[in-house]
């Protein structure tokens, strides 16, 4: 397995997909990533996964399993002085840190870019937003699909004719595309950190990521006053005819036809699914069936190397690409909280038995959460 | 890096565009060819003779040139060579020689050569290896359908419904300019740069994961929900917004609404409002349509609650954060047409990636 980035540490404030993903994928290239939550602030995504109500709960979230392995877990409270020096300590040991908190969260900690840059002036800091770190609407408020809406997406999607679509909470499309793109700058950034010496400061807003692939209609927006397309159903611009059919057992297709065909609807309605599909692409069509996440667990030739299985057997998430023809193992799987705050502590600062224990007792350190709900 | 320099511009990367590629897999591989030109990599873009058929792709502008080959290309240059020539692969050959990456698509006659040539490759397929499907007819439309995000979107007695763009392409062309980028740091790092293989299947299905999470955990595949989602878009006095609160802001959420309706036993928790979401939403309805998007994002806003005002692409151009943040780039191009386009989405230090427009078919030759 190719590791591009080994020998680089991250600091991982990242929650839910886009930032604690845009981490995982560090990991995978061989970062060494230590995720920093706390006994008072969990990754949401321990809380909104939560399977059942047994000590233990915060631990067994899939949708955290599937995001945080490849990962070490530290609890350490943002909010006391001890933890923040402790954080800083960290950082002079790492090369990038990722964060997706509310603007401003960090920089109260004194844990801001600022502040880092000071301790370490080598770090890549990427901070992840909804709108970006600046301008009137910083501040703002969103959750997954809010950037569906305010991002232009929403505003073309949709049945012909009828209300605009957002992706939903199954999905919260932009959350999953900022952390492919902002991969991708953070090894940018390092590559220019470790040539002059000097890291940068990376502002990331999810909603300029979900306008930007749209691009194009943007462009054509601006120079064309009449282009103003509504929600197109499942057409497209330059695509002759295109659109999901129901099969005769009562499964969708979808196929891009070279024409309009009249007669696609009855070929579809007499067939099942499957034959219907391998007939169109036989006949040099696009064509495929309407997956649910059911099919895509059953079809491992489709799923290639984006679902694998932790040292546990879990399914977790896996890479969106190959390397030299592979896909990932999953060396340790997502921690629990707090997993290993002790022995990163000790490896990297030092720290003994003496103040590792006076860290706990001050409730610096933790692996139960002393919150419920988020 | 001083205000001049670009991150990546030591580095020279071969964009080839070989004839007779799925439009959907040139999109992919031209959008990670424009992040790094526009992040300072000499982008040398191959095209065949009588260019890339993006060129002549809708959206057009008043001028006749392609919205999406200019949004497509910005930063690159232009060569065209035909590789169907002893003359046209010997001169690739050279440009490759002194490249250390090559985009290209796995259905190019040329693909093979260019696995195991001196530039690492970074090739984009519409499928994985195991669907052992190089051949296989592929669209847009069909790798959502594929990888379970049209499953997600609309009502569930009707038609499964795509996301608006060329998603597909362009989640695999984010992937495929990461990919690129980490093997430049490998070989920054003088290690073996691995060889990196993106499929538009493959990203589709990892961009999904929740669909496959969902199912692994309960049995039962989430999926378009309709008017039965707790999320939903409602017509306002101007528009559409979409509804989205977390379980945690719901108390926010029926305190700006105000209807004594919504403080019913039965909404207090997320499985309740569920249960009960019709009635839910018939509570809510008045509120939004009373009201302009502009009014419900600053009393939303003002509770912390994150509704989301839905906005067009012509809308974009002057929403006031895209402005302050200078997101949108302008350019003239050769035949008088006036554009904004987005610029990446970053800002390096406060700096955006100013884009240059796309080159005139070979006018680097």
């Amino acid at each position: 397995m190719s590791r591009p980035l080994a020998g680089i540490r991250v600091l991982d404030f990242g929650l839910l997909t886009a930032g604690a993903n845009t981490s995982a994928m560090l990991a995978d290239l061989g970062a060494d990533v230590l995720k920093i939550e706390s006994g008072a602030y969990l990754d949401p995504f321990r809380v909104v996964g939560k399977i059942d109500d047994d000590e233990g709960w915060w631990n067994r979230s899939p949708q955290f399993r599937f995001t945080n392995r490849n990962k070490r877990g530290l609890a350490l409270n943002l909010k006391a002085p001890e933890g923040q020096r402790v954080i800083r300590e960290l950082a002079a040991h790492c090369d990038v840190v990722v964060e997706n908190f509310r603007r401003g969260v960090l920089d109260r900690a004194g844990l801001g870019w600022e502040a880092l840059k000071a301790v370490n002036p080598r770090l890549v800091f990427a901070a992840i937003s909804s709108q970006g770190d600046t301008g009137p609407e910083r501040m703002n408020v969103s959750f997954g699909s809010t950037l569906d809406a305010t991002s232009g997406i929403a505003a073309l999607t949709g049945y012909e004719g009828a209300s605009p679509r957002i992706s939903g909470m199954d999905v919260n499309y932009p959350d999953q595309i900022v952390s492919l793109f902002a991969t991708g700058l953070v090894i940018t950034a390092v590559m220019e950190a470790r040539r002059t010496g000097a890291g940068c400061f990376l502002d990331f807003s999810q909603r300029e990521v979900a306008s930007f692939t749209l691009g194009e209609e943007i462009v054509a927006a601006s120079a064309d006053p009449a282009h103003r397309p509504g929600p197109r159903g499942n057409g497209e611009p330059g695509i002759a005819a295109q659109d999901a059919w129901r099969c005769r057992d009562g499964r969708w297709i979808a196929a891009t036809l070279d024409a309009p065909d009249d007669t696609i609807a009855a070929f579809c309605a007499a067939r099942d699914s499957a034959d219907a599909v391998a007939a169109l692409l036989a006949r040099g069509i696009a064509a495929a069936p309407c997956n649910d996440g059911n099919d895509l667990l059953r079809d491992t030739a489709l799923a290639g190397v984006t679902l694998v299985r932790d040292e546990a057997g879990a399914l977790v998430k896996g890479l969106p690409y190959r390397l030299d023809g592979m896909g990932i193992a999953i060396e340790c799987a997502a921690p629990d909280l707090g997993q290993h705050t002790d022995a990163v502590l000790r490896q990297l600062l030092g720290y003994g038995d003496a103040e590792l224990a006076a860290l706990e007792t001050a409730g610096v350190t933790a692996t139960t959460p002393t919150v419920g709900d988020i | 890096m001083n205000d001049a320099a670009l991150p990546l511009q030591r580095f020279t990367v071969v964009e080839v565009n070989a004839p007779g590629v799925p439009l959907c897999l040139r999109l992919a591989t031209s959008l990670a060819g424009k992040i790094a030109a526009d992040l300072g990599a000499e982008v040398l873009k191959i095209e065949p003779p009588g260019g890339d058929p993006v060129r002549r792709a809708a959206p057009l502008l008043p001028g006749g040139s392609s919205a999406l080959f200019q949004f497509l290309n910005t930063s690159k240059r232009s060569l065209v060579l035909d590789l169907a020539t002893d003359a046209g692969r010997t001169a690739l050959a050279g440009l490759l020689g002194r490249a250390q990456a090559c985009l290209f698509e796995e259905p190019a006659a040329i693909a093979s050569s260019l696995r195991s040539g001196p530039a690492t490759p970074i090739e984009i397929a519409a499928f994985p290896l195991e669907m052992d499907a190089a051949a296989r007819p592929v669209s847009e439309l069909a790798i959502q359908a594929l990888g379970g995000l049209m499953h997600m979107i609309g009502t569930p007695d009707a038609r499964p419904l795509k996301l608006a763009g060329h998603q597909a392409s362009y989640a695999a062309g984010l992937t495929a300019f990461t990919g690129l980028a980490a093997a430049l740091a490998a070989h920054d790092a003088g290690r073996a740069a691995p060889a990196v293989r993106v499929s538009l299947a493959e990203v589709m299905q990892w961009v999904n994961w929740k669909a496959a999470s969902g199912a692994a955990a309960t049995g039962t595949s989430p999926g378009r929900e309709g008017d039965r989602s707790e999320f939903q878009v409602l017509p306002c006095r101007d528009g559409f917004v979409a509804v989205v609160y977390t379980a945690t802001q719901w108390p926010a959420t029926r305190a700006l609404i105000g209807d004594p309706a919504l403080a019913d036993p039965k909404f207090a928790t997320r499985a309740g409002r569920r249960q009960h979401i019709a009635a839910l939403y018939d509570a809510l309805r008045p509120w939004f349509a009373a009201r302009t998007r502009a009014e419900i994002q600053q009393e939303a806003q003002g509770k912390g609650v994150p509704f989301g005002p839905v906005f067009t692409p012509a809308e974009l151009l002057e929403t006031e954060q895209y402005v302050a943040r200078g997101f949108l780039a302008e350019m003239t191009l050769p035949d008088g047409d006036r554009l904004r386009l987005p610029q990446l989405p970053v800002q390096w230090n406060g700096r955006s990636f100013a884009p240059r427009p796309a080159p005139a078919l070979g006018e680097a030759a």
